[in-house]
């Protein structure tokens, strides 16, 4: 289980990523998934648990990805048990509605605390989500922009009413997260390789019999 | 389909779980009493109400109600319990404090009886030197050769039993004929143990002659270094021990070929494993139980004291309410069968096989005593010594449980004392503190002990390594490993999360009537017409039965699963939900629109936690999350698991923040 080899890139192993989607209640982040995992593969793809976790492969350049994206509630009154839910996250999707400044605003706080939390080795997505109402806009872009990369984030625009930019955000977030890891692993590989260390962080599992490798996805009971 | 099941015929398994979780409750409350026979009652009115609905729709053919299994498996678990509570109360009413006849003595009292002087008074757990008893006779009764002390200890064990019938039959006038009957008793015990440790000896010594030619082998299948930490060389004495093993028994041979034929085939790998801790004189299964006993003995002193410190503190919920009334110490008395335990001591064959450096010497040595270890936990905060990395001999005495239980209660007034705070043990952070220390010592060991079963396991069945085999195997380790310590463990974890539980339990105490909509469930995701709903059934009541049945489960992977279906059944309650108001308003349905996501997730399943009523969920989340796989920590597994014990903190806080913001 703890299969955390150096060179884990190699072929036979699959990264394993854990996704974190933040965003207050209003701004669209359940049809975001379920448009991402719903495209790809038909309906059926949905985990028992809809919308609230979903898994999702991939394949980026012959390497190959498990994606696990962890919803989270957006609402105030659950803020404080964020944390439970964001560590270990090697990813986060921060959403907000460009329509409502105030979603914008709880992004930055989010931003903050998922800093605070994980330092700079989780990779940030914010994202300015119903570019399809571009008339009702409350939130520039430039304002956007240039706050996603002052803290070290990346911004996208996303319709998921017309399915806009979402599989773009994903495959961008799956190749930064495969970098972060890389460079993780060559950190490991000079030191020592400590078998327990593994918990936190990056997983490479080996997931070589196929009919098994959604072992830690989907399909644990049927 | 659990939405459908979640509002007609739900009553009857929400009475039994009821009932169920009232026995639980009493159980760990240390009345055993009470306990059986509310487990009974719950056994009874299942089987009653299954009968009903059997009779009843026996013309309508056979349809079977969606809830039968889900009772019938309470029944079975129920009756699981009612059988070790009757095992207990078999050795409670020994005593004669309690003269009224037991209700039921089950065929096993009879059989723990034996150890009736060395009942765990305190707490509801048995004393580990029985605990470890019962673990070897458990394997004795499914073993077909016995060593020679073995037998003896069983010959002793019917001798014993004669001789207590006899001494019952007569009259206290006889006392010359008790004494006669006495000093034969002895007589004959010794001289059995004479034979049989003769007859061991010269045993002993060709299998010595064996094991090192075996041990050599071993020695180059690590090819040999010449620096060896305590644990290469146990592991190295461990393979060889499975060498000779195999030198006796085919059976390995049989396996290794199949698992060659097909390497694959995890189910081959589930029979395998289970196969192999099922025998008892393996190594391997021998390891699981001498790391069992090892767990259980670093355990229960802790959790006994807690639960000392949690009866006297006021306002805590206690893990034995009834322990004040059993320390009193003037009401020691003649116990006729302590004679027996001195007897049975030599025979026990103990954790073998054991390594040359093992920590007991000489073969007839009294069990190492539970005996609080002087050092170790009770003497500070620096935590006891690991017992598994190399047991000490231990404090080898012989008091009776008794005499420790004198002993733990003054170790910790005089630890209190020693830290000039004052001696009330309900100052909690004296208490908590070194509890969580102490129990972050056990889960090291409860980690160390599972590590090495695995890596012995994999040294023996070499084609088990591929990864998928590996995790399966660590499952197959994992279950009855923890099935007979959770309950222990459970208890550590409850008295280091006391005021959470109680916390959580005055939340449920308050906010036990809250409609779903006030926990901030939307009213879309509810079923149409909930005030009309009577009392009994509420929305996603399936979701709490099957959280209810979390408690009875006691190995974590069932566990996790349990909460994995709580989610689920949630979702599709949801989606039922969603839909009919859907159909009732004519709506065009909308992909998607009934898939939850987190922000309706949570609200109900804090719904849901809410009318559980199950504080100690705190608990068993807290040691599920220790112990979850971490191949599972990011899947739905990790997912579900984060989830209730978000909506447990948001429960147990909820009479601080508004509700509904």
């Amino acid at each position: 289980m703890a299969a955390a080899g150096s060179g884990g890139a190699a072929a036979g192993r699959a990264y394993s990523f854990k996704v974190v989607l933040l965003g207050e209640g209003c701004v669209g982040k359940t049809s975001l998934v379920l448009r991402y995992c719903e495209n790809k593969f038909n309906d059926k793809h949905i985990t028992t648990l809809q919308a609230s976790f979903l898994t999702k492969k991939l394949n980026i350049g012959g390497k190959r990805v498990n994606l696990a994206i962890w919803d989270t509630a957006g609402q105030e009154r659950f803020h404080a048990l964020g944390p439970i839910y964001y560590r270990d996250s090697n990813g986060a999707i921060l959403v907000y509605d460009i329509t409502d400044e105030d979603s914008f605003q709880k992004v930055k706080n989010w931003v903050k605390e998922l800093r605070k939390m994980l330092g700079n080795e989780i990779c940030l997505c914010i994202v300015g989500n119903k570019i399809d109402l571009e008339k009702e806009r409350h939130v520039s872009i430039q304002e956007a922009e240039s706050y996603a990369e002052s803290v070290g984030a990346k911004h996208y625009h996303t319709s998921a009413k017309q399915n806009k930019g979402i599989e773009e955000l994903f495959l961008d977030l799956c190749k930064r997260m495969i970098e972060t890891a890389q460079v993780d692993e060559r950190a490991k590989g000079n030191g020592s390789s400590q078998p327990g260390a593994t918990r936190r962080g990056v997983q490479i599992i080996d997931d070589e019999p196929q009919a098994q490798s959604g072992g830690g996805g989907c399909c644990s009971s049927g | 389909m659990a939405a459908a099941a979640g509002d007609g015929a739900v009553k009857p398994l929400q009475c039994a779980m009821k009932l169920a979780n009232g026995a639980i409750e009493l159980d760990t409350g240390n009345r055993p009493r009470e306990a059986y026979t509310e487990y009974l009652r719950s056994i009874h009115y299942i089987s009653q109400v299954l009968l009903e609905e059997v009779e009843t729709t026996k013309e309508g053919g056979e349809t079977v109600a969606p809830d039968t299994s889900k009772m019938l498996k309470l029944a079975e678990q129920c009756l699981e319990r009612a059988q070790s509570t009757a095992a207990k109360l078999g050795k409670t009413y020994l005593k004669p404090a309690m003269p009224t006849a037991a209700p039921v003595p089950s065929p096993t009292s009879r059989h723990r009886r034996v150890y009736s002087d060395e009942g765990g008074k305190l707490s509801p757990f048995l004393p580990p030197e029985i605990f470890q008893k019962l673990q070897v006779v458990e394997s004795q009764s499914s073993k077909k050769e016995l060593t020679p002390l073995q037998e003896a200890s069983l010959q002793n064990q019917k001798l014993k039993a004669a001789y207590e019938a006899r001494m019952a039959r007569l009259d206290p006038s006889q006392a010359l004929q008790k004494t006669s009957l006495t000093l034969s008793l002895q007589r004959q015990v010794m001289e059995n143990l004479v034979i049989a440790k003769a007859r061991e000896e010269t045993l002993r010594r060709k299998r010595e002659e064996r094991r090192l030619r075996l041990q050599e082998a071993a020695d180059r299948r690590f090819c040999s270094q010449v620096a060896l930490t305590p644990e290469e060389r146990e592991q190295r004495a461990l393979y060889a021990a499975i060498l000779e093993y195999e030198q006796d028994h085919d059976w390995p041979k049989h396996w290794r070929a199949q698992l060659k034929k097909s390497p694959g085939d995890l189910s081959l790998v589930t029979s395998l494993v289970s196969h192999l801790l099922s025998v008892p004189d393996h190594p391997i299964s021998q390891l699981l139980k001498k790391l069992q006993c090892a767990v259980y003995r670093a355990l229960y002193p802790v959790v006994s004291r807690g639960a000392a410190g949690a009866a006297s503190a006021p306002g805590c919920c206690s893990l034995s309410p009834d322990a004040d009334g059993l320390r009193a110490p003037g009401s020691r008395r003649l116990r006729p069968s302590q004679s027996l335990y001195c007897v049975l001591s030599p025979a026990e064959p103990g954790p073998a096989p054991r390594p040359p450096d093992g920590p007991h010497g000489s073969p007839p040595t009294p069990p190492p005593h539970a005996g609080p270890p002087e050092g170790g936990a009770a003497g500070g905060p620096a935590g006891p010594a690991s017992p598994l990395a190399h047991a000490p001999p231990g404090v080898q005495s012989r008091h009776s449980s008794f005499e420790d239980l004198e002993h733990f209660l003054a170790t910790s007034e005089g630890w209190g004392r020693g830290r000039g705070r004052p001696p009330e043990p309900q100052a909690s952070g004296v208490k908590t503190e070194p509890l969580s220390e102490q129990l972050k010592s056990a889960v090291k060991d409860i980690h160390n002990a599972i590590d090495r079963l695995l890596s012995l396991t994999l040294l023996a069945f070499e084609g088990l390594n591929a990864a998928a085999s590996k995790d399966r195997c660590l499952a197959c380790i994992e279950e009855p490993f923890f099935s007979p310590l959770w309950p222990l463990l459970l208890a550590l974890y409850r008295s280091v999360h006391r005021l959470r539980e109680a916390a959580l339990s005055r939340s449920m105490e308050l906010y036990r009537n809250a409609p779903p909509t006030a926990i901030g469930v939307p009213t879309k995701l509810l079923p149409r017409g909930l005030e009309a709903t009577g009392a009994g059934a509420f929305p996603y009541c399936a979701a709490a039965q099957e959280l209810g049945l979390l408690v009875l489960e006691s190995c974590p992977q069932k566990k996790l699963e349990c909460i994995v279906r709580v989610l689920r059944v949630i979702c599709a309650c949801a989606e039922g939900y969603c839909r009919a108001q859907e159909a009732a308003s004519e709506a065009r349905p909308q992909l998607g629109a009934a898939a939850i996501g987190a922000d309706d997730l949570l609200p109900i399943l804090s719904f849901v936690v809410l009318r559980s009523g199950l504080p100690q969920l705190v608990s068993e989340c807290a040691a599920l999350e220790e112990f979850i796989h971490e191949g599972y920590l990011i899947g739905e597994e990790g997912y579900c698991l984060t989830s209730l014990q978000s909506a447990l903190s948001y429960v147990e806080l909820l009479p601080r923040g508004a509700l509904g913001k």
